[in-house]
């Protein structure tokens, strides 16, 4: 609940003084961050009656005095230009204005300036910078992600615009939050560094006043790791509802598109996903595909039950009693149709791609050893005309990843066999992957075969057998997470910034991941929360990330690597 | 959940540039500070009917430094305002017709048929005063510029919202009260029953030797048990109408309200299909300035307006000449 309800009650507090006919006007950014927490409905009962976008509003030169206009933006230079604008042609009776950052001083005389006819009642900053997606995860949608993956001479404006985006949305969470964390960040990663320092500064000196709450006894813990320590993740195909279905068909700030899918009633193009409005889907996100569909077959029994009941209308009483529950039957109809048609798109989807072949030589890729029967399963696979490029693809990554060392000449035979079977295949893109993410770059021990106790409790593990061979990949995270539970985050591996030091067990831990999430790993964290250690975790990345968008980021930071090599 | 009030900051600079700008400006505005005009357009209204959009000025020149104008809203906001007083007296209407169900289902000496007047009173005010509503409501949908027509149909939405609300609450109502009144009236009717049969049984062992025909007694039960069995179908139909009434009210309402929890309650579809929507119309107007244009009709009228040209031309030569 806690990221949800920050966000809610930012928007709320915003409306709720205002009385009177409301427009809320939003930026490109800000619209996600309210519409996965806000509803429209909820907005109307707020008499909030009319919300665009701050571009679009710039277009029209109608005046709509009996209005009074709410903007709530990102202090962009941008939003600021077309503030200036606006203030300066007024059109709305009163104007209240809500910056979900800090503003600069400049930005605020700028827009004194053109508020010549001192419209602006109020200028607040509300500090919900990051979207909301479910209780413990959240997100900032950066668009150019792969920024990450470059080093800092390729681009050095965009790299440091990607982490002030970063900072900015981490500073907003701890003020949502108002605790002021100790931080800690992967000593491998230079941008971690980067932006676990930014951060510091941001908190510590620069607006130290803004930050200094009141203290618990232990602070909470701030954790700033990188994608590639941890490529494996959003390689692999998933089977848990809510990853599955972004993985398979995307999910995009709790919107699922479907318009690509033919035959579809036009209510049902594009669905909403989301924990907070939809009972079945809270109860069954992180239920595996099996589970899934039992539970949805009962779900139809019982619609059908109802569905039935209210067919056989006899007495004026059952007249009375099926327009009484209407509205509630609508409501169910809606929702079992939604479920219906994403388990069988995705159903569709697993057939035609042989996912279960797939996703089994994966997992084992992920998680067992073998290097000869891995070598001889991917070649199965790879020789196999009906898996699709991008599952070729994801397979020899995954077995580059964990076989990077141990036979090159097998190696190159896989990635020649790749260049040769796929059409599309950007040569070289494995060996990109391994020298952003290979073993020299990953700080922690990824496959446990690193050091002996490790190597034991894999034993151990494959000794007792898994329960579900598709599911049985944990991330590294939760690894991470059991460290930070136990006490014993290594030093080593992660280092405190400044002097702080911290003592004995957080009660609060933010990972922050750059390079961007996957639902995989909230799963781990919502389901380690609701185990309740003690501890609560909350999750966010600069994205959220499926096997096509990493593979996507991979792709545009090798092109750019090529042609700025190319220049040098 | 922090947060940080720049309103005092923001307001000592903007008074700043204000003292800064204010002697610059008097020569231009010949007034000291902004000057506020009202534009009446309640002449407007009772001119034309139909909404008038404010004609306040665009670009207001160079006077633009002094003056704003202010004008009064537009004349569908007192329709929702009306609208909305509506559904506050049906609101206080409900809680008076709640009174008056529990004061009519307690056991009282009288008729009872008062209360039973009143009942019905209150409930067919509120099945009007919802009925007027939404048929007003309908009214308010419009086709003037699309943030105009937005904003309309999002107060449409909302106020069919609480109409729906209200109207379910009251049927809900009604149905609890019929049932508790059935339950009643069985009840008389039981031991009524009863004490019939008893009688009848008495009379039987009686009358043997009687007449034939009904006694007085028995004719009166009966014409008794008649009259009751007419009152519940009276009160039946009557509620019949109401339901079929609300039914109607909530088939259409239905129609404006937003179901909860699916895609069209998401704030983004609904500003991105506003958008889209925008696209589309502009599209279609260039494709039909494009079929316009190519038209042959353009064609004709071009060629017969040169053919005007040349006979007048003709004419004009042939005066000359002849």
């Amino acid at each position: 609940m806690v990221l949800v309800s920050a966000v809610r009650d930012y928007v709320n507090r915003m409306l709720q003084d205002i009385s009177g006919m409301k427009v809320l006007i939003l930026d490109s950014q800000t619209v996600s961050i309210v519409s996965v927490v806000y509803s429209q409905s909820e907005l109307l009962q707020k008499e909030v009656f009319l919300v665009e976008l701050i571009d679009s509003i710039s277009k029209s030169k109608e005046s709509m005095s009996h209005l009074k206009a709410v903007y709530f933006l990102r202090p962009t230079s941008e939003n600021i230009q077309h503030m200036r604008r606006q203030l300066s042609n007024p059109r709305f009776g009163e104007y209240h204005l809500f910056f979900s950052n800090m503003l600069k001083d400049t930005q605020i005389h700028l827009l004194a300036d053109s508020d010549e006819q001192e419209v602006v009642q109020q200028l607040q900053e509300f500090y919900a910078d990051f979207i909301a997606v479910d209780p413990y995860h959240f997100t900032l949608n950066m668009p150019s992600n792969h920024h990450y993956m470059l080093p800092a001479v390729v681009d050095p404006s965009s790299l440091q615009h990607f982490c002030d985006r970063a900072v900015d949305g981490i500073g907003a969470l701890f003020l949502a939050l108002k605790r002021r964390p100790i931080i800690r960040y992967s000593r491998t990663s230079d941008i971690a560094k980067r932006i676990a320092q930014e951060t510091a500064k941001l908190m510590y000196q620069q607006e130290s006043g803004l930050f200094d709450f009141r203290r618990m006894e232990m602070s909470p813990l701030l954790l700033i790791v990188d994608r590639r320590d941890d490529p494996v993740t959003p390689l692999l195909n998933q089977w848990t509802y809510q990853a599955m279905v972004h993985e398979l068909i995307g999910i995009q700030d709790n919107k699922v598109d479907l318009r690509s899918i033919s035959n579809l009633p036009k209510d049902q193009q594009e669905v909403v996903l989301s924990s907070e409005q939809d009972a079945f889907f809270q109860a069954n996100m992180y239920e595996n595909f099996g589970d899934i569909g039992m539970n949805i077959k009962r779900m139809v029994d019982d619609f059908q039950q109802v569905a039935k009941s209210n067919q056989n209308i006899q007495t004026i009483e059952d007249m009375a009693k099926f327009v009484d529950n209407y509205p509630e039957y609508r409501k169910m109809h809606g929702n079992v149709s939604k479920h219906v048609t994403l388990v069988t798109e995705m159903s569709k989807i697993v057939e035609e791609r042989k996912l279960m072949l797939v996703s089994e030589t994966e997992q084992e890729l992920a998680c067992n050893g073998g290097q000869v029967a891995a070598f001889e399963a991917v070649t199965n696979l790879l020789n196999n005309e009906s898996i699709s490029d991008v599952d070729r693809l994801r397979l020899v990554m995954l077995y580059a990843l964990r076989y990077e060392k141990e036979s090159p000449v097998q190696l190159m035979q896989l990635f020649n066999k790749l260049a040769s079977r796929s059409a599309k295949y950007k040569p070289g893109l494995v060996q990109f992957l391994l020298k952003q993410a290979g073993v020299d770059k990953r700080t922690s021990d990824l496959y446990g075969n690193r050091d002996l106790l490790n190597i034991a409790r894999n034993m151990a593990r494959g000794l007792k057998g898994v329960e579900n061979v598709y599911t049985q990949h944990q991330p590294l995270l939760f690894q991470t997470m059991e460290s930070i539970t136990k006490g014993r985050l290594r030093d080593v591996d992660y280092p405190c910034v400044g002097n702080h030091f911290q003592q004995g067990r957080p009660q609060e831990v933010v990972v922050f991941i750059v390079g961007g999430t996957t639902y995989e790993e909230s799963r781990f964290v919502a389901l380690q929360n609701a185990s309740n250690s003690g501890i609560r975790f909350i999750l966010g990345g600069s994205a959220v990330l499926n096997s096509k968008r990493f593979l996507k980021d991979l792709e545009e930071a090798q092109r750019i690597a090529r042609t700025s090599s190319s220049v040098v | 959940m922090a947060t940080r009030n720049r309103t005092v900051q923001y307001k000592k600079h903007r008074d700043a540039l204000k003292s800064v700008r204010a002697p610059l400006s008097s020569s231009a505005s010949g007034s000291g500070g902004p000057v506020i005009e009202m534009v009446n357009a309640s002449f407007l209204r009772s001119n034309r009917p139909s909404y008038t959009p404010l004609s306040t000025e665009e670009d207001p020149g160079p006077s633009s430094s002094g003056a704003f104008t202010i004008g009064l809203p537009p004349v569908w906001i007192d329709d929702s305002e009306e609208i909305a007083a509506n559904i506050q007296r049906a609101k206080v209407k409900m809680a008076e017709l709640v009174k008056a169900h529990s004061k009519a289902l307690m056991p009282s000496f009288g008729d009872g048929k008062e209360d039973q007047r009143a009942i019905e009173g209150l409930t067919k005010e509120i099945t009007d005063l919802l009925r007027k509503s939404e048929k007003r409501l309908q009214k308010l949908s419009s086709n003037g510029s699309s943030e105009d027509s937005n904003l309309r149909k999002n107060v449409q939405r909302s106020l069919a919202t609480d109409l729906q609300s209200l109207s379910m609450d009251l049927r809900r109502k009604q149905s609890t009260y019929l049932r508790r009144l059935q339950q009643q009236k069985e009840g008389q009717d039981g031991v009524d029953l009863e004490l019939n049969l008893n009688e009848n049984r008495n009379r039987l062992e009686d009358s043997e030797f009687s007449d034939v025909g009904f006694n007085e007694h028995q004719m009166s039960k009966l014409k008794q048990s008649e009259f009751s069995t007419l009152e519940r179908e009276r009160e039946i139909t009557q509620v019949v109408k109401s339901v079929n009434e609300l039914a109607q009210i909530m088939k259409d309402l239905s129609v404006l309200v937003i179901d909860q929890g699916t895609i069209v309650d998401r704030i983004d579809y609904n500003i991105q299909n506003v958008a889209t929507s925008v696209e589309e119309g502009f599209k279609q107007l260039q494709k039909a300035e494009r079929t316009q244009k190519k038209g042959g009709m353009v064609m004709c009228a071009t060629v017969l307006v040169i053919l005007c040209f040349i006979m007048i031309v003709l004419l004009v030569l042939k005066e000359l000449f002849l």
